[in-house]
């Protein structure tokens, strides 16, 4: 053969070897917002969310309005004073390594959320889970330490993820779980890849893999969006314009939780007045912000709840701007010529800081004077978040009984306004131990009354999600990450 | 000459000294520590802090910190990136391997074009070539690297699609795959400092022309091209070399901004995660690192400077 047969040849055998289609390949960035720590623990202080969520399964998952469906539990029942709940489990499913799932695997995943060398932010959610016992192959009984109607809404949680037995001490770096796709290649800091999992429960995925690429830098993710290298990417407001019209993408707008707040110290002068502190929430008019900061249609507004519009157990009340009233209310308190208060803001998020210029726009007119306090954003929730006597604050999405426990419960870790209010905490212990959804319902309502009446935290709207996606992307809907079904994702040829 | 040589370095090590001082003083002052920026609002559980700062070794104070780290300087240990918990020569050797191939690609194609075209345009001052190279050179310098990287992106990835916009190959990937992974990140860092050194080696060629030597050999009939290559050419380049020297560690700074814009992985991308992370320990190699490299880049040019005209030979100071 001459050089130029062999070279042919060559290229023949090179050619025959190439797949007839091409790999349906989902190109995704990660933030490296751990900074390289990134976990693929899912109960990690670090995990590795976007990853992990394809990874690992869940017990159960949002259905479209946020309520607990089936994942790898197929039903949960509680006893009479919900202290106690059975899950019966999904039959026929497999891990990556071919083991099968069964009672025992949920019983070591449940039970690590305590491990205190794990120092998982999971122990603060589900810490009253006492213990989880093994009926059967497929039925456990999760035993609680108090009565816990919201037991399911509170598996829901991101991080609450399924792995095989004693699987703890090796996960990091035989990450096995049951989801729809797996780690092939892990490198937080330069490209991570899965692939499909051939044996997924719920059928084969239809891409055969999703690739992360490290992109730490915002601009630098735009760019690689916009040239062509990603297939979705969340979106700040202010990005919005540069994909508005150009038929090579499709921005989604989607509901969701996230909120910016001002919160009030309740424990600090003049905060201590719940006179004082209404009067700072009703002299806005909350359309008019949410429309200045995200515009009409950015959001859902509300009247200081924390807790998502769709949510069953939403307070929704009726808070127009009160300019008269809060005058009045100041009077009452003995402020009869206006006051003024400080409030430390920082640019840590995009629009924290005109968030707390339009409020001091707002309330000016009931004669309260902000007086706006430019904090660094490094060390923020350190230095100045539940140190300042009024600060502005930001939260994610959590299920209601989670973010009313959370921020406001006497004595809790992350109560940001130093609430303590005896009525509120007996109101959703009931709520907790009622199983029937209209009476716990009343119940949770009723503890966002109290909020809205003399709470510390003004929320005026939750804020919408931004994402955009390549026009090749089919199956997924405008909703957020935790709602996505990865396994119906597709890749238009 | 050795004795010189040997000057410079031990300056350089105080250089190097006063930079680690300056680089743990600044992260020090800033609020917040590698704890507080990795917990967040975790950062509230006391214990959760204490354990962290503990692990990391923050409860020790500062003056002691730096001292142990600087004795593990001068014994080749870097030490352990506080955030990524990994020995920081792992960390930093492939991405420095990145960032000279990049800067490198850079400096190989952008000087000896530089150079041709300050000389050119030297020879030509005030024609219309003159002109052209020089408003597009001094538009180049003006701009600043990301408003020059992010033209770059829209009109060649976006508009026209020739390149990828940013670099999506891992840090460990092969060289040649980094090199070709797009142009425009070297582009970009050599459009400024291209125009930085034909400005120089212009300006350099005009004052040469009128140069007694230069009179002088016009009116021995020496044939213009003679002169150009024999008697202009290396004078007007001499005074360059310290220039050009500089220009390539001054590249340093623009790395720093052109790595993040294209997702470049090398060590100043990782440079602005670091600080970010508060990540003490890896901030002051990268530092260290970025001061060695200026070091020796000026030094290498003064001595190749040296080497070239022996008259800076005898001037020692």
């Amino acid at each position: 053969m001459t050089f130029a047969q062999q070279l042919l040849a060559a290229t023949a055998l090179a050619l025959s070897a190439t797949p007839a289609l091409a790999e349906k390949v989902f190109l995704r960035a990660n933030d490296l917002s751990m900074g390289g720590a990134e976990s693929l623990d899912p109960l990690s202080p670090n995990r590795f969310y976007e990853v992990n969520d394809l990874n690992y399964s869940r017990l159960v998952r949002q259905d479209a309005a946020g309520q607990p469906s089936p994942e790898l539990a197929t039903s949960w029942t509680p006893n009479a004073d919900a202290t106690e709940w059975v899950l019966t489990l999904q039959s026929g499913v497999t891990f990556h390594d071919g083991s099968a799932f069964d009672a025992a695997d949920v019983a070591y995943s449940l039970g690590r959320i305590e491990d205190p060398a794990l120092e998982s932010p999971v122990a603060a959610v589900l810490g009253f889970i006492d213990r989880v016992e093994v009926v059967d192959p497929l039925t456990v009984k999760v035993i609680l330490e108090a009565p816990h109607a919201g037991l399911p809404l509170l598996l829901l949680d991101y991080r609450v993820r399924m792995i095989p037995e004693g699987a703890g001490p090796t996960i990091e770096d035989a990450p096995i779980g049951t989801g729809p796709f797996k780690v092939e290649r892990f490198d937080a800091e330069g490209s991570t890849r899965l692939v499909a999992n051939e044996a997924y429960w719920e059928g084969r995925p239809k891409l055969d893999a999703i690739q992360f690429t490290a992109i730490p830098d915002s601009e630098a993710r735009s760019q690689a969006m916009l040239s062509g290298q990603l297939d979705a990417s969340s979106l700040t407001r202010d990005q919005v314009a540069l994909y508005e019209g150009n038929p090579g993408f499709t921005v989604q707008s989607y509901p969701s939780g996230g909120w910016f707040g001002i919160v009030f110290r309740t424990d600090t002068p003049p905060f201590d007045n719940a006179k004082v502190r209404k009067a700072l929430r009703i002299a806005v008019n909350r359309e008019e912000m949410m429309t200045l900061m995200v515009g009409g249609d950015g959001g859902v507004v509300g009247c200081d709840t924390p807790v998502r519009f769709d949510d069953p157990f939403r307070a929704n009340l009726d808070c127009p701007q009160d300019i008269d009233g809060a005058k009045a209310l100041l009077a009452e308190a003995g402020y009869p010529d206006g006051i003024d208060i400080v409030l430390s803001t920082s640019d840590l998020e995009p629009g924290m800081v005109r968030f707390a210029e339009v409020y001091q726009a707002q309330v000016a007119p009931a004669g309260i004077r902000v007086t706006l306090k430019l904090e660094p954003a490094d060390g923020y929730w350190d230095d100045v978040w539940m140190q300042a006597p009024a600060s502005v604050t930001s939260w994610g999405e959590r299920p209601a009984d989670q973010i009313l426990n959370e921020a406001w419960r006497t004595g809790s870790s992350w109560n940001e306004s130093y609430y303590a209010n005896a009525v509120y905490d007996q109101t959703l212990d009931e709520a907790r131990s009622t199983l029937d959804l209209t009476a716990a319902k009343t119940l949770y309502v009723k503890a966002q009354e109290i909020l809205f009446q003399e709470g510390g935290t003004f929320i005026p709207y939750q804020e919408n999600g931004l994402q955009v996606l390549s026009a090749r992307v089919r199956g997924i809907d405008a909703v957020g990450e935790d709602y996505i079904r990865w396994h119906l994702v597709d890749l238009a040829e | 000459m050795l004795r010189l040589i040997l000057g410079r370095l031990g300056a350089a090590w105080i250089t190097l000294l006063v930079i680690a001082v300056v680089v743990f003083v600044g992260v020090e002052v800033m609020p917040g520590d590698a704890c507080t920026a990795h917990l967040g609002r975790d950062a509230v559980r006391e214990d959760v802090l204490a354990n962290c700062r503990k692990r990391m070794g923050l409860n020790q104070p500062p003056v002691q910190r730096f001292v142990s780290w600087a004795g593990g300087v001068v014994q080749g240990d870097l030490g352990v990136s506080m955030k990524r918990e990994r020995p920081i020569v792992d960390i930093v050797l492939p991405r420095l391997r990145n960032t000279l191939i990049l800067a490198g690609a850079a400096a190989l194609a952008g000087v000896p074009l530089a150079i041709l075209l300050g000389f050119l345009c030297g020879l030509a001052r005030e024609r219309a070539f003159d002109v052209g190279a020089s408003t597009i050179a001094l538009v180049a310098m003006t701009m600043p690297e990301f408003v020059v990287a992010s033209l770059l992106i829209l009109i060649f990835s976006i508009w026209l699609g020739w390149s990828t916009g940013v670099v999506t190959a891992a840090y460990d990937a092969p060289a040649l795959t980094l090199l070709f992974a797009t142009p425009l990140p070297a582009i970009t860092l050599a459009l400024v400092y291209v125009a930085h050194i034909l400005r120089m080696v212009r300006s350099s060629v005009i004052e040469t022309m009128g140069a007694e030597f230069v009179l002088m050999a016009r009116m021995k009939g020496v044939p213009e091209r003679r002169i150009v290559l024999r008697h202009l050419l290396p004078n007007a380049i001499l005074p360059s070399i310290s220039l050009i020297g500089l220009t390539l560690a001054w590249l340093l700074s623009g790395v720093v901004i052109v790595e993040s814009v294209f997702n470049y992985p090398g060590i100043g991308r990782l440079a602005v995660n670091a600080v970010a992370d508060r990540d003490l320990p890896l901030v002051q190699a990268i530092a260290l690192l970025f001061g060695l490299f200026y070091v020796l880049t000026t030094l290498s040019s003064d001595l190749v400077a040296m080497a070239l005209n022996p008259r800076l030979r005898t001037q020692r100071g």
